[in-house]
């Protein structure tokens, strides 16, 4: 049996697990909140280098946002989650939870008006 | 330069992390919760401190006044220990805030802040308040009662403030009790309210602390949903 019935209603810049982890990590700040770049690392655990590129990623579709600052004349970067990106993981986990309660793995149906 | 390995790391990475959806859950509610310990700030060693600095520092001046169980220690003595305990308490709470939200901008940042400067202005207030009362010729026998009624009051609003702006029933309650403690006290007169700041107030801290772990170790499982 292939996935590929299922993967079409799990969002493939979150579904997959290092990008999965910043996004979980960045949900757990209070709303309005940002994070800079080295406790985001020390709260997923990855490399600096491997950080960035998933950022980079999440950036791209809309989902986080990196403002980069100043602090005392050294750049300092805080990341974000944007409201979409709020949106995106919840949508995600209901999309996991729908799968698990549909043993049939039905794939998505976009119902059209 | 560097980046080129570690993006050819981020992508092997991406290639080996086809999840099923259990183990996305299972994922979900673990990095949930590890992030969540590690942001927020844990109150039972604040509420264990506080409990420990009120029974041993104000236990100390119960045993040291004349008029109680016959002076066991000298006053000064007692005032060094409550100092010191004390400080070590405000140590453990300044610096859990500033540990926790370290890397941390925004609204939270600025409310955490906000508050901690909240009981260091609302005791220099009280200070200036009660040293005026002195001045005024308030009898000095009403000293311990003045400082013991009034630094009370402070702390049990401060405490209910918390309960409001972190939306916790245990903070909310401690302030109820602090208040309740801060009345007894005073209309229990020297010594006894060092007894009652002693034992009501620290072991008021020291339930806070218990009930809060409880509560931490119930929640998890219930809170690692997003």
């Amino acid at each position: 049996m292939t996935t590929e019935g299922l993967l079409p209603a799990l969002d493939p810049v979150i579904h997959a697990q290092p990008r999965l982890r910043v996004m979980v990590a960045l949900a757990a700040l209070d709303a309005g909140d940002h994070i800079t770049f080295p406790r985001l690392q020390q709260l997923v655990g990855m490399t600096a280098g491997n950080l960035s590129t998933h950022l980079r990623k999440l950036e791209d579709a809309g989902f986080v946002e990196v403002v980069k600052a100043h602090r005392r004349r050294t750049p300092v970067t805080y990341i974000a989650l944007t409201e979409s990106g709020r949106r995106a993981l919840e949508d995600y986990t209901v999309a996991l939870r729908a799968l698990l309660t549909t043993p049939e793995h039905q794939p998505h149906q976009e119902r059209s008006p | 330069m560097t980046n080129i390995s570690s993006a050819d790391d981020g992508s092997r990475v991406e290639e080996q992390g086809e999840l099923s959806p259990e183990e996305s859950l299972a994922l979900i509610a673990a990095q949930n919760q590890e992030a969540t310990h590690s942001l927020r700030v844990d109150p039972v060693p604040i509420l264990g401190m506080w409990g420990v600095a009120w029974l041993v520092g104000f236990g100390a001046f119960y045993l040291a006044s004349p008029k109680g169980p016959g002076p066991l220690l000298p006053t000064w003595a007692a005032g060094v220990m409550l100092g010191l305990l004390f400080s070590a308490a405000v140590g453990v709470s300044v610096g859990q805030g500033v540990w926790r939200g370290r890397g941390i901008e925004g609204p939270s940042h600025q409310v955490g802040a906000m508050y901690g400067w909240s009981w260091l202005l609302a005791f220099a207030g009280l200070y200036a308040v009660n040293l005026g009362l002195i001045h005024q010729g308030l009898p000095s026998g009403l000293g311990p009662l003045l400082w013991s009624g009034s630094s009370l009051l402070v702390v049990g609003l401060l405490y209910l403030a918390g309960g409001i702006i972190w939306a916790d029933r245990v903070q909310y309650g401690l302030g109820i009790w602090t208040l309740v403690t801060g009345a007894a006290s005073v209309s229990a007169g020297v010594p006894g309210n060092f007894a009652v700041l002693s034992l009501a107030g620290g072991g008021g801290f020291l339930v806070g602390a218990v009930l809060t772990h409880a509560r931490a170790r119930r929640a998890p499982r219930t809170k690692a949903q997003p």
